[in-house]
């Protein structure tokens, strides 16, 4: 490989600097519409970097922290303080010397002319597009007196909401809980859009979320992957699949969608959509019936393994499992004898199924399929969700006490959400108080005594992510201020009065783990922070200081951070003990993983009962039925119904709007089954409106059997220069579980229906 | 030796991660990638808007297959032909073939950006930036593989879909075919390309709900 040397020394001795970067840059005053536009930076990055060999690099340890099962464990090389190119990480089996798609777009993502680079005033309003840069000391300086505003008006500090998801999992990240903390009782928007409905059946199954390692798959005889695509979104874990399939065992995919997953599979099953508890279920009978259930197994460690089967030989009847599945009886028989009678086999379930009106009962369905197989407890076996096993860190970013005086809450406290850890022991006087973060948007409108009047975005996009749009935008019009933390100039920045551009991981430190593997990385800053951009911890130092300054006391949070200091805090002797190693330091050497248990082996499990619940009393007080009985799916109030899985090319919003990724899917499209596009008499590649209750969308039209007939298929993703959000189309519609351990009940999104035409 | 891709279809996801991972080492322009996950049955090279069409040897149709969209594909980046036509048509030795590697190299130091190249290519390996002036082209990562390394891709493909032999090893004289399925491809070309191909397949079993 050549290049211009004389375009590389640029680049590397020049190629981050302010000037380079700021040409065509209108440095203050009001710029009109649409920041990142304006700030067309030098594409110098853009040149060809030759590779120069290993050693001419220094060399970091990094974590992609996204939300995703693989939290892959990455290398970055660095030349003189630029960011060259990452590899995923070697001594990583999981990852195991590479990142995905999405992660080989990091130098982008740091280095593109898209990002945020300075805090910005939407001087005209909310959705003016009249925006002006300010200082970091101004910015937080009007965040801070308005914060001391609702303080004084109020009495509390309740009128000041956060509303923070996955956007970044790294544990240092909980510092915007704790800079939230540190102010006083606040509003919370609590809650999990993601999986709750599929956590709440796990815990009342087996009284925790914790899958077996992914890496035993490799062992399994038979695997059944349920409304999960790993070979789109996990796709180190396909090589494990692999693995099990090239040593004979089989692999079988039920899922409504022909997905990638599918095309990799031993054996695909479509089946209708929401009925997959019902499969389950009759699943089960049928293993019952033919005595290949695990009966010594189910003796030892199950409760109401009688009521179960009760259940299953009085209103189970196979012929309707055949009708209302779609799948017919033999085919059914079949799986669920071959699955029996292997050993070990296990379950994937995805998150996708959970997301329906019915979608905890059919997670608490498939639980049952696996346990009475007598595969819950066993090396490769399991019934996996997802785990937060490795996850016992100390919180210490988020651990701030309250101000002396602090008053708040006094309605009755639930879970604050999945991830939720530490906060203090004693039971305090006042809390939180805590809105459904899956109804935002009626949630602010409806808040009373005292109003929310503020609300601070930060690792979250609900502009994209959230339902009920319109509703969203008079939601977030009516607020006093909306203060945005993000990376890019997004839809919810456009509705947002402050923006504040924050650190990519690259130039922060932070530890991540995974709801998914077992492995450890430490997360190290690896160039300075380019422009004006803070990490989420320094964010909260400054706005202490100016809490500080104008009233003293009013903010607990340290004035000033360092962001490994923060890290290394976040260590204890438990994870130590977990991960083998006697130090933080250690894991500058790569990536650890915890030492190998299998869930449940020991037959303990912390539902009430001690073992595993098929009859769960708890379900019963909660959700109205102690049996993972079958409950049918919403009800169709439109022509299709519409399914807006994830895309491979991004992580929820993050990702798509990057233009590297622009090169390799440049566009959205709505995926339609042959036989509807006929009725429709839509083409290939024609434009179509597809629409509902909630709102319209225009896209081209790809036909495909990949989709039942009946069903539409389109992803969820964030275009930088395409308006398209699929999240217009769903309402906020709940699922039936949630409440119980996370908070609040997830939604419904893939219940959402349609029509659609040409144009 | 001569060192050559071999692609397995049959486990490659699509998920790009290869196209990426090249653009994460060298950090190629907007619109521009070397190497290109390429769908089985929705090729066409006369789309492809960083190719202009060939000249010196003519395309031969892949075969017909009706596979599922956006499911199966071949992930190609330049052949690094035994008798490749870049080398043979550039005027001022930009691009040369390793006589130990067989790895055709281009070097942009030298290149004077006529695109002889980008119009030669059977394939569309060489890419014309038009913002430089000049072709560019994978060069198979030779800097990487002589510090002891792997190719950009082959690193980070997740499933080893994606692996270098050398063609002249007896053993892997077997391996793969030379012609890739469903896709437009300039099968036996005079230059000879190296990149050899597992073909993809459909599960044993399917099962799809019935019409209506």
């Amino acid at each position: 490989m050549s290049y211009s040397k004389e375009k590389v020394d640029t680049l590397l001795h020049n190629g981050i600097s302010r000037r380079n970067f700021l040409k065509g840059l209108a440095a203050s005053g009001v710029l009109s519409s649409f920041p990142g536009g304006l700030l067309e930076a030098n594409e110098d990055l853009n040149t060809k970097i030759p590779y120069l060999g290993e050693k001419s690099y220094e060399t970091f340890r990094n974590a992609c922290p996204r939300n995703c099962y693989d939290t892959c464990s990455i290398k970055t090389f660095v030349k003189d303080g630029v960011m060259q190119f990452i590899e995923g990480a070697q001594e990583s089996t999981y990852t195991r010397g590479g990142c995905c798609v999405k992660g080989n777009s990091y130098v982008k993502r740091v280095y593109s002319a898209r990002r945020l680079k300075y805090p910005m005033l939407q001087v005209g309003g909310k959705g003016s597009g009249q925006w002006k840069r300010i200082s970091w000391d101004d910015a937080m300086e009007i965040i801070a007196k308005k914060l001391l505003e609702i303080k004084k008006d109020d009495g509390t500090m309740l009128g000041a909401a956060l509303t923070k998801y996955s956007g970044n999992f790294g544990i240092t990240h909980y510092g915007i809980e704790g800079m939230f903390n540190s102010i006083g009782y606040t509003t919370r928007l609590a809650g999990t859009p993601c999986w709750p409905a599929g956590i709440d059946a796990q815990n009342l199954d087996m009284g925790n979320m914790w899958c077996n390692d992914p890496e035993e798959m490799k062992d399994s005889k038979f695997i059944i992957l349920w409304g999960v695509n790993p070979a789109s979104n996990s796709v180190h874990s396909m090589k494990y699949i692999y693995e099990a399939k090239k040593k004979g065992a089989k692999v079988v995919v039920i899922d409504p969608v022909f997905t990638e997953m599918a095309s990799k599979s031993s054996q695909y099953i479509q089946i209708k959509t929401g009925t997959d508890g019902l499969l389950a279920l009759g699943m089960q009978k049928i293993i019952i019936d033919a005595k290949l259930h695990d009966q010594k197994w189910l003796d030892a460690n199950s409760k109401g393994f009688k009521e179960l089967k009760e259940y299953l030989d009085k209103d189970i009847k196979l012929d309707d499992v055949s009708k209302v599945t779609g799948i017919p009886l033999e085919m059914i028989k079949e799986l669920a004898l071959s699955f029996a009678k292997a050993k070990p086999a296990t379950i994937w379930m995805g998150y996708g199924m959970q997301r329906h009106t019915n979608g905890g009962s059919m997670i608490r369905a498939i639980d049952a399929l696996v346990a009475v197989t007598g595969n819950v407890g066993k090396y490769a076996g399991g019934a996996r969700y997802g785990h937060l096993s490795t996850w016992g860190f100390n919180y210490a970013a988020l651990s701030m006490p309250k101000p002396e005086g602090s008053v708040g809450y006094t309605g009755p406290e639930g879970a604050k959400g999945e991830f939720a850890h530490g906060g203090g022991g004693e039971k305090a006087a006042y809390t939180d108080r805590f809105l459904n973060i899956n109804k935002t948007a009626r949630e602010l409108l409806n808040s009373k005594g005292p109003k929310v009047r503020l609300l601070w975005v930060a690792c979250k996009n609900p502009f994209s992510q959230d339902f009920d749009r319109n509703q969203l935008i008079r939601a977030f019009k009516q607020l006093d201020m909306v203060v945005v933390a993000d990376q890019f100039f997004n839809e919810t920045a456009k509705w947002a009065d402050i923006v504040l551009p924050v650190a990519t991981q690259f130039e922060e430190n932070d530890v991540n783990v995974s709801y998914w593997h077992y492995w450890l990385s430490l997360n190290e800053q690896a160039i300075k922070p380019i422009f004006e951009v803070k990490s989420d911890v320094q964010i909260a130092a400054l706005l202490s200081k100016h809490m500080n300054k104008l009233e003293k006391g009013s903010c607990t949070f340290p004035q000033s951070v360092d962001t490994k200091e923060m890290t290394i805090k976040e260590f204890n002797p438990g994870i130590y003990a977990q991960f083998g190693i006697k130090s933080w330091e250690e894991l500058k050497h790569g990536p650890v993983k915890a030492k190998a248990v299998i869930p449940y082996a020991d037959g303990k499990f912390q539902t009430p009962s001690g073992k595993y619940e098929f009859y769960s009393e708890k379900a019963l007080e909660l959700f109205g039925s102690a049996l993972p009985k079958y409950l049918e799916v919403r009800k169709p109030y439109d022509k299709f119904r519409m399914t807006s899985p994830h895309s491979r090319w991004s992580l929820h919003s993050q990702f798509q709007n990057l233009e590297w990724m622009e090169d390799v899917h440049p566009e959205p499209s709505v995926y339609i089954n042959p036989d509807d596009a006929k009725m429709k008499m839509v083409n290939e590649g024609d434009t179509v409106a597809v629409f509902n209750k909630q709102g319209l969308l225009r896209l081209k039209a790809k036909i495909t059997d990949n989709v039942q007939p009946g069903t539409v298929l389109m992803y969820e993703q964030w275009y930088n220069n395409n308006i398209y959000n699929v999240n217009e189309l769903v309402d906020d519609t709940s699922s039936d579980m949630g409440a119980f351990k996370t908070g609040a009940p997830g939604v419904a999104l893939h219940d959402t229906f349609v029509n659609f035409r040409k144009i | 030796m001569q060192k050559a891709f071999l692609v397995d279809g049959s486990i490659c996801l699509g998920c790009n991660t290869c196209a990426m991972a090249c653009k994460n080492q060298y950090h190629q322009d907007t619109g521009i990638l070397w190497r290109k996950v390429r769908e089985v049955g929705a090729e066409d090279y006369l789309i492809d808007n960083n190719n202009i069409l060939p000249t010196l040897v003519s395309y031969q149709k892949a075969p017909k297959v009706t596979m599922p969209i956006e499911r199966f594909y071949f992930s190609l980046a330049c052949n690094h032909c035994e008798n490749p036509a870049c080398v043979a048509i550039c005027p001022v030795g930009a691009h040369t073939k390793d006589p130990e590697t067989g790895i055709c190299k281009h070097d942009q130091t030298i290149c004077i950006g006529c695109g002889g190249c980008v119009k030669a290519c059977p394939f569309g390996a060489s890419k014309f930036n038009a913002k430089m002036g000049q072709a560019e082209k994978c060069s198979m990562c030779w800097e990487r593989q002589a510090d002891g390394k792997t190719t950009a891709c082959v690193q980070a493909c997740p499933v080893g879909a994606i692996a270098i032999i050398d063609l002249h090893d007896p053993k892997y004289k077997e391996l793969g075919t030379s012609a890739p399925v469903g896709i437009d491809y300039a099968i036996n070309a005079e230059t000879k390309p190296s990149t050899r191909f597992i073909h993809p397949h459909m599960p044993k079993e399917i099962y799809r709900q019935p019409k209506g």
